[in-house]
């Protein structure tokens, strides 16, 4: 579903920050990628939601290049990617039930199927109760179950978590981790970039481990393994 | 595609309302302009249909030497009716002449009694020459001064309110002119604040806008709102510039009345409730709308 095909990214007047990366990701994987700060897990991510290009080599999403998505296209291809951050980026001056309509209403879904679907997702990821609240009255890991509420609500391919966890306490990362894994279950693909090593081993599948902007060690079911 | 505009209006009322004391200010201003301007309307209208009123009564009359034979009156006439800047002439025979003299001073036995010691019709004939421009009244008067039936002439007598037309002219062209000035001066004011104020919305939402491109929010989607926040500006702008001018002119209606009696302020505001209204909603909005496409051309870029 996701091909990097020799793939490099160079930044303006940097080093590399990925090189020749060769990898496949198929449906209904739960991929976690992991690598110190700076060993690029975030341009990997950012390629495939199309926040940046491939300075040398193709990345596909579902056999569509992505290397020349145009400005117009590119709404269209993140409504097939559920996104979730550290930092949660949630809108502060929407409520909890606003911001997980958000990513339903800009897809132009009918108002009766949204005010469906977000009760029932906020229901799922436990934050059905607290609706009407703004992000800014919530915990983090209550801010992360709804973006990650936000994140699933338009049914994606795929859910990409950068450092989802980093932020959060043990506790709460965990109970943020199995629901990842429960979305895994039920079809979606998970693409997560993690330095933490009890939530890698937790969820124990497939490990890419990234280092100076190489994959070292690529194995499908594995433990967080140090460079 | 109607969804869409709904989502984005709706948004766009959200940032305003939730932008609170930015929107006020912004809104303020706005009042102010318009306020400014259609007060300048205001004035600017009445003062015209006072200078009309007054220009109705303007008029230059010539009077003829007693000995001056009706059919080279008739001459003077047609000559004075081809002349571009006349609109009308009148012509007051001597018999005409006596009887208004005589009709002006009924109550005045004594005058009455010397014109008929006098004996005969001591009064002139006349023609009363109006002009289609009062300004235009110079050029008619160096016309008969230089005409070939000058000689004919006893005397002639401008309008007693020429004086006062001349003062009323200029008094109207300064308001025109300092009207304009404000006008523009107050335009260019808010086409900035509202500019500031999209341009820090803007700014504020910096991340947010991140946020909705992440989410999958199309360019159209994230830009409508500013739009629309540009118009609503606009439409509260005239609301209230359109409530606050109803009320100075009712309160300023009885002192301008007992001043200038054949103005009614209040009558002339409903009279162009819609001209005013029309033109304000016009200009704010446009104000409104150039103000937040200029700021998102500058500091949007998606």
């Amino acid at each position: 579903m996701i091909k990097f095909d020799s793939v490099s990214k160079v930044y303006k007047g940097d080093f590399p920050a990925l090189e020749d990366i060769n990898l496949e990701i198929h449906e209904g994987e739960f991929v976690s990628v992991v690598g110190q700060s700076g060993s690029g897990k975030s341009t990997l991510l950012k390629l495939i939601y199309a926040e940046e290009m491939a300075t040398s080599g193709e990345v596909y999403f579902n056999s569509s290049l992505l290397n020349n998505l145009s400005r117009r296209k590119l709404p269209y291809h993140r409504r097939n990617i559920g996104m979730i951050f550290q930092d949660f980026k949630l809108l502060p001056r929407k409520t909890v039930f606003e911001n997980v309509a958000y990513a339903l209403e800009v897809a132009g879904i009918p108002d009766e199927e949204i005010q469906e679907n977000v009760q029932q997702i906020l229901d799922i990821v436990s934050m059905g109760e607290k609706m009407k609240k703004y992000p800014n009255q919530l915990s983090g890991g209550e801010q992360q179950k709804v973006a990650i509420a936000r994140a699933l609500v338009h049914a994606p391919m795929v859910i990409i978590a950068d450092e989802p966890t980093g932020n959060l306490d043990p506790v709460t990362s965990l109970e943020i981790v199995q629901l990842l894994m429960r979305i895994n279950e039920l079809g979606t693909t998970v693409v997560l970039a993690s330095h933490d090593k009890d939530i890698v081993d937790k969820v124990n599948r497939r490990v890419l481990v990234l280092d100076n902007g190489k994959i070292i060690v690529d194995c499908a079911k594995g433990k967080y393994k140090a460079s | 595609m109607f969804l869409t505009i709904r989502r984005t209006f709706r948004e766009a009322i959200q940032n305003f309302i939730r932008n609170g004391w930015l929107s006020i200010a912004t809104v303020s201003i706005l009042i102010l302009s318009l306020y400014v301007l259609s007060v300048f309307f205001v004035v600017t209208s009445t003062a015209n249909s006072i200078m009309k009123d007054v220009q109705g009564k303007v008029n230059i009359s010539i009077y003829f030497k007693p000995d001056v034979s009706e059919q080279t009156i008739a001459e003077v006439k047609a000559d004075l009716e081809g002349f571009n800047e006349v609109q009308s002439v009148r012509y007051v025979s001597k018999e005409q002449a006596l009887e208004d003299f005589k009709k002006n001073n009924a109550s005045e036995p004594i005058i009455l009694q010397s014109l008929d010691e006098i004996g005969g019709n001591p009064l002139l004939a006349s023609l009363v020459v109006k002009a289609g421009d009062p300004t235009r009244y110079q050029a008619i008067s160096d016309h008969i001064n230089q005409a070939a039936f000058f000689s004919e002439i006893s005397r002639i007598n401008y309008g007693k309110n020429k004086e006062i037309i001349d003062r009323l002219n200029s008094i109207v062209a300064t308001i025109k002119k300092i009207g304009t000035s404000l006008g523009i001066l107050f335009a260019a004011i808010s086409l900035l604040i509202t500019f500031n104020a999209v341009r820090i919305t803007i700014y504020t939402h910096k991340q947010e806008i991140e946020i909705m491109r992440l989410v999958g929010a199309s360019n159209y989607f994230i830009r409508m709102p500013f739009i629309f926040e540009g118009v609503i500006y606009g439409v509260m702008g005239t609301v209230f510039s359109m409530l606050i001018l109803f009320i100075s002119v009712r309160f300023v209606t009885p002192y301008v009345s007992s001043a200038i009696p054949s103005s009614n302020l209040v009558e002339f505001y409903f009279n162009n409730f819609g001209i005013l209204l029309g033109g304000q909603a016009a200009l704010g909005v446009f104000l409104g709308v150039i103000g937040s496409l200029i700021a998102m051309r500058k500091y949007l870029k998606v």
